[in-house]
């Protein structure tokens, strides 16, 4: 088939080409064995966050090391854009770090893939459960298989800056007020802020707004069957109520869009900011305040009574399907989960914990404590949490933020952001 | 009388035996070897990084892939999506074409005037030639994105300065009439790159084209018109061809100026940033190498007209008309 000469060099080339592609077998071992104390094993830990958080790891891998010293875990950070890039393209390549920190949007995607350790057989022993509840330990279920568990619980909520309004002089926003109310209570601030600052940024920009808009209406996003569960019209509806805000009651766009990736919270624009509760910490950084310059209320709500907010991972834990050492990578998961010491080193850096037995190690400064404090008080607006978000969530959630951000610049109408969100949810659902 | 006839035999001439190199030569078939085994190390770049990624990202480009699970083929499905139901796309298009367009005469236009005076002021144009070079080599770093990112930020050194003079434009980071401008800027003030080339264009004019001009009254300006720009239209098309190609790639420094969004509503959203936030952030494979080859025919198309066009404008010396 080959002449004589052609076939040295064809040789050659596939060489080349395994080498440079980087073709290699790879082993597996049985993931029903028990942890061996003298087997020296490599486990590889992945997590988003900054230097703070990192450090904080680096403290937890020691205490891991005192019980465990023939583990060895080598830390990689990122943060959260670059670390998904990164493991999506480490997934195509089936080389994904044995654990890793895990966000509730990537769930399904991962799990439907069969990407992610099937967790069932370290339940209950290898990783202990007791310090959790149902609804939480539910949440990282996926089509009957438990991929992942949640690290901490948080909640949407409203972070208020005291700064701004004591020095504008308005009252603190109450919470739970219509949407059309805390527009009227935004534009007090805005008219005392003198155009330095304002009362929030526009509230129909985020997904999460919508998403309680339609809950309060007793809907949510998608059903179970990862279908749209919203009209044109309800979206539609949305984005107008939101026209007052983009009239100069909010943050004008053109200013967010200098502070970007900050939002009007973080940049010392606004007084206040739709967002998940466990975002104080980041704000206290971007801020520069002491943490008594920061205030929870509960967000706007759509019908008084409704059951529109929900607990969901702040983050989460999980195994790489392909991990060599699953039982390995199972004690490391639960000693970061459960230990009260893990607890003590975290704080509420990574939310509120949602194992009771870490959460027992946690000594809560006051951010933290207003934190906890905060979902405790919501407990009548606590619904059940809506199904695992669809594969593909993190690009609908940006197109609706970018959209957002159109409206507020003037670049596009309501009826052209409605149809190019639904022709976009259309093709992610599809694809 | 006798007239004598000679036939003369046809010549015929036995065609010269072609040296095969290699061929029962055993030192000649060494070296067809060596050579070969010197450009290993090419090809194989060249079929496993290049050929094979591109013809790989035409296949994708048919299909529809998410990295995780296999492409399934939808034929056209993903270059209709584009031009039917993808407006940021259009406006991918558009906000690109524009730049290409504006920036790329401009930046151009810079870089001969500047390379006009350094050729006609000779004190100092070591100097100089560094001086404006520089930006070429830095302009496309990260650390100038930020910079940029931070000059035409509202009350940047651009805003306060332009302030002084009655313009109180605000910043233009956030202003979706100014993105442009602004990136057209960046893109001009590297155009130290281009200058180089003029400048080595403008030396080798002859110096005695010159003198004729001037021995017929030639003005200033028509020595310009009638000498160096003929003269130099080799060079200018060079540029221009090399810049224009250049502009289509624009990625890194509006990926850092707009912190990977493409905002202030979508005006940095070149084609290559979208191209890369489908594939990498969306996980839309297909339609990300749909677009990179759609890229491509643009900046084919763009080239074969500016080729096309060359015959009219660019001459070449030596060339009778």
């Amino acid at each position: 088939m080959f002449s004589k000469k052609l076939a040295p060099a064809l040789g050659l080339g596939l060489a080349a080409a395994l080498l440079l592609t980087g073709c290699g077998g790879s082993g597996s071992s049985d993931p029903s064995g028990s942890l061996d104390p003298n087997q020296q094993i490599t486990l590889d830990l992945a997590f988003w966050g900054n230097d703070v958080r990192a450090g904080m790891y680096e403290e937890a891998i020691v205490l891991f090391n005192q019980q465990y010293p023939n583990i060895k875990v080598s830390q990689t950070f990122l943060g959260f854009p670059e670390f998904w890039e990164k493991r999506q393209i480490e997934a195509a390549g089936g080389g994904l770090p044995d654990v890793m920190m895990f966000d509730y949007s990537y769930l399904r995607q991962y799990s439907e893939n069969g990407l992610l350790l099937d967790l069932a057989p370290y339940l209950g022993s290898t990783i202990k459960t007791d310090g959790f509840t149902e609804a939480a330990l539910g949440i990282g279920v996926v089509d009957g298989h438990t991929t992942a568990i949640s690290i901490g619980t948080n909640a949407w909520a409203m972070y208020l800056n005291n700064d701004i309004l004591t020095a504008t002089g308005v009252a603190p926003y109450p919470g739970n007020t219509s949407f059309a109310d805390y527009d009227a209570w935004m534009d007090q601030v805005t008219q005392a802020g003198g155009g330095t600052v304002y009362g929030g940024q526009d509230w129909s920009g985020r997904i999460q707004n919508f998403e309680i808009w339609l809950r309060g209406q007793g809907k949510d996003l998608f059903t179970d069957a990862s279908e749209v569960n919203f009209t044109a019209a309800e979206l539609k509806a949305f984005w107008e109520a939101g026209q007052p805000g983009r009239d100069g009651i909010c943050v004008p766009q053109s200013k967010l869009e200098e502070v970007y990736p900050k939002f009007g919270l973080g940049s010392g624009l606004a007084a206040t900011e739709l967002t998940w509760d466990n975002f104080g910490a980041s704000y206290l950084g971007d801020l520069g305040v002491e943490q008594t310059s920061l205030a929870i209320a509960a967000p706007p709500i759509y019908r008084a009574g409704a059951q529109d907010l929900y607990l969901k991972p702040s983050m989460m834990h999980a195994i790489a399907a392909n991990t060599d050492q699953p039982v390995a990578a199972a004690t490391l998961v639960d000693f970061l989960l459960n230990s009260e010491a893990v607890g003590a080193i975290f704080g509420t850096n990574r939310g509120i914990p949602a194992s009771a037995t870490q959460l027992a190690g946690v000594n809560l400064d006051p951010l933290s404590q207003k934190i906890y404090d905060y979902e405790q008080s919501i407990a009548d607006r606590l619904g059940a949490a809506p199904p695992v978000p669809v594969v593909g969530y993190g690009t609908i959630e940006e197109k609706f933020r970018v959209l957002g951000t159109e409206l507020g610049l003037g670049t596009i109408t309501v009826d052209q952001a409605v149809d190019q969100f639904l022709s976009e949810v259309s093709h992610v659902l599809n694809s | 009388m006798t007239v004598l006839t000679t036939t003369k035999a046809p010549v015929t001439v036995a065609p010269a035996r072609r040296r095969q190199p290699g061929r029962g030569n055993p030192r000649a078939r060494r070296e067809l070897l060596a050579g070969y085994g010197f450009l290993v190390p090419w090809l194989i770049g060249f079929f496993g990084l290049t050929l094979g990624p591109m013809v790989m990202s035409l296949y994708l480009s048919f299909t529809r892939y998410n990295i995780f699970t296999p492409p399934e083929f939808i034929g056209l499905a993903n270059y209709v999506r584009m031009f039917t139901d993808d407006p940021v796309f259009i406006k991918s298009v558009k906000v690109t074409l524009t730049y290409v367009l504006a920036g790329t005469p401009l930046k151009l236009a810079a870089a001969l005037g500047v390379a006009l005076l350094l050729n006609y002021f000779t004190k100092g144009s070591g100097f100089f030639r560094s001086a404006f070079y520089a930006p070429s080599l830095i302009g496309a770093s990260v650390s100038i994105a930020i910079v940029w990112r931070a000059m035409f930020g509202t009350d940047g050194p651009v805003d306060s300065a332009l302030g002084l003079i009655g313009l109180d434009l605000g910043g233009w980071v956030g202003n979706v009439d100014l993105a442009i401008p602004m990136m057209i800027c960046l893109t001009i003030w590297q155009f130290g790159a281009p200058m180089v080339i003029f400048l080595a264009g403008l030396q080798g004019i002859p110096q005695e084209l010159y003198e004729a001009a001037e021995v017929d009254g030639a003005s200033s300006l028509a020595k310009f018109r009638h000498v160096t720009l003929p003269m130099l239209s080799s060079v200018i098309f060079f540029n221009l061809l090399l810049e224009t190609i250049h502009a289509f790639q624009v990625f890194g420094s509006a990926f850092i100026i707009s912190n990977g969004s493409g905002s202030p509503g979508g005006m940095l959203n070149f084609m290559t940033l979208y191209m890369y936030k489908r594939g990498f952030a969306d996980m839309q494979m297909g339609y990300a190498a749909a677009i990179a080859w759609v890229v491509l025919i643009f900046v084919a198309i763009v080239a074969a007209l500016l080729f096309r066009s060359s015959k009219a404008w660019v001459h070449y010396a030596g060339e009778t008309r």
